[in-house]
């Protein structure tokens, strides 16, 4: 492919891979033979109408799901199971709710046993990073939606994974808390780059984020088309680039195979 | 304000019919021409403030309460430990399950007060029996409940605690069993009941002390004051403890109230 100018090697990657789940009334496909790679520190946006295959194939990158058929390499190793180097931002936060917020976002440090003093630094960088300073106290039940979110990405942050896989974890928001966190993520990954694959169903979102968009069909989930988005950061979502970015890319995803 | 004055109206209604009450039993009892004479609610509650200084048997009502008490706790910590990590066990490891969730399923449904006969045949008629049988009552809400709560983890937080590098006892200590903390807590309010009823029968059947011997031993001496009196007794702390184990539940499960 025409990936040459690209700013680091592949991290992921995925060779024909195909998920199809079976049920009484016969096998039902959610992703077909999607071969595709992530480069080191790319904002990787998978882009797709519906419900079908997106989050799948997330958790696949993430190994809390098997291939069917296929296979994903993490650095040229082949995924077996869920680790550390790939930490998942989960749409439904899936926060610890007995865990204090400092609890949570030190987890993976207490459960490797890293030294009392590098996992307060860590954690207390990390928390201040997603701007949560002040709340490190709070049980997850006491914060908002948009701050539960914010303890997802510090949690998932601080287990200094390789590549981070978010999973629509804005999807659960109201519009207005939803352009916040999106700045905020902006500003955070310019802060402490790493590889991200962010799932999605929202054009302004994955326009505003990526620099790369990876948009699929409908069920059973293709490649349609790839898009490099080059626009300079911090991205403004009524620029008429971005307008017509969004117009091209809606109207792809509209058009019948 | 406006609340508090509500507030106020409910405890006044539930005094109120609290008062009634009690009224039509005065009233009751005193123009009662029954042989056996029917205690009056002022000579109930007299004669509770008055064992409470001085002895029934060999103790007050206060050593009585004691004595009940001391064997409902052991028994039913003893049911704690061993059914919370039965419980656990049964709810995460399939192979615990397959060793003892038949045999468990096969015994709870066997009412406490049926061991009786048994218990007293195992143990003699001392304290051991009456532990045994606290502990059964007290065990198969405490080992369904952990099991409940094991069993129902949110898969979700299991696969982030995995993605986050827990191992397996890590996800099991630090995932499984917080999660299924409320779930204990349920079982642990239905055992405590349990338990503090079982303990009544067992005292009633075969003792010399405690709550339940001092209302059998106003029926031997047709004493019905000293029976209700009893009776009160055993109301009062069974509220208590179950209010207690409420403040208890509150005070460990922050993070499970909507911010309290």
């Amino acid at each position: 492919m025409e990936q040459s100018g690209k700013i680091g090697k592949e991290k992921l990657s995925c060779r024909g891979i195909t998920k199809s789940f079976s049920s009484s009334s016969g096998n039902f496909e959610v992703l077909h033979d999607l071969t595709f790679d992530v480069y080191e520190n790319e904002f990787l946006v998978l882009f797709g109408p519906g419900q079908c295959g997106k989050t799948t194939l997330l958790y696949m990158l993430a190994g809390l799901e098997e291939c069917t058929e296929g296979e994903v390499f993490h650095n040229g190793e082949p995924v077996t199971g869920p680790a550390p180097s790939r930490a998942v931002v989960y749409q439904t936060m899936a926060l610890f709710p007995w865990m204090t917020v400092w609890d949570n976002v030190s987890f993976s440090q207490k459960v490797r046993k890293a030294e009392k003093k590098v996992i307060a630094e860590r954690t207390q960088y990390f928390i201040d990073l997603v701007g949560l300073t002040g709340f490190e106290k709070s049980y997850p039940v006491q914060l908002s939606g948009g701050m539960k979110q914010r303890v997802g990405i510090a949690r998932a942050y601080c287990s200094d994974p390789d590549v981070l896989l978010m999973d629509e974890p804005f999807g659960h928001l109201d519009a207005q808390t939803r352009y916040m966190m999106q700045e905020s993520l902006g500003k955070i990954w310019e802060n402490e780059k790493r590889t991200i694959v962010f799932v999605t169903n929202n054009i302004e979102e994955a326009l505003y984020l990526a620099d790369r968009i990876i948009l699929l069909s409908d069920c059973p989930s293709q490649i349609k088309k790839e898009y490099r988005i080059t626009l300079p950061r911090p991205r403004s979502l009524v620029s008429p680039e971005f307008l017509k970015l969004r117009k091209e890319i809606t109207e792809q995803m509209n058009m019948s195979d | 304000m406006r609340h508090n004055y509500g507030k106020i109206r409910v405890v006044l209604y539930g005094a109120g019919t609290f008062l009634v009450l009690l009224s039509l039993w005065q009233i009751a009892a005193m123009t009662s021409n029954s042989e056996i004479g029917f205690p009056t609610p002022v000579a109930v509650i007299g004669r509770f403030f008055h064992m409470l200084s001085n002895k029934v048997g060999s103790y007050t009502i206060w050593g009585h309460t004691l004595w009940s008490l001391s064997r409902v706790v052991i028994g039913y910590l003893l049911a704690c430990v061993l059914g919370v990590v039965l419980g656990l066990t049964m709810g995460w490891f399939p192979y615990v399950k397959a060793l003892f969730k038949p045999v468990f399923d096969l015994l709870r449904p066997i009412a406490p007060l049926a061991w009786i006969p048994l218990a007293i045949l195992w143990f003699g008629i001392g304290e051991k029996y009456k532990y045994f049988l606290i502990f059964i009552a007290a065990f198969v809400p405490f080992t369904l409940n952990s099991y409940a709560g094991a069993v129902r983890v949110d898969r979700q937080l299991i696969g982030a605690a995995r993605m986050l590098g827990a191992s397996h006892s890590q996800v099991f200590f630090r995932i499984v069993v917080p999660s299924a903390v409320p779930s204990i807590f349920s079982g642990a309010q239905v055992a405590l009941s349990n338990a503090w009823m079982t303990m009544l029968a067992a005292e009633m059947v075969r003792s010399s002390e405690g709550i339940g011997w001092l209302i059998i031993a106003g029926q031997g001496i047709n004493d019905m004051t000293q029976m209700i009196a009893g009776m009160l007794a055993i109301g009062i702390v069974g509220f208590l403890l179950a209010n207690g184990m409420r403040l208890l539940e509150r005070r460990c499960l922050v993070w499970n109230n909507q911010g309290k």
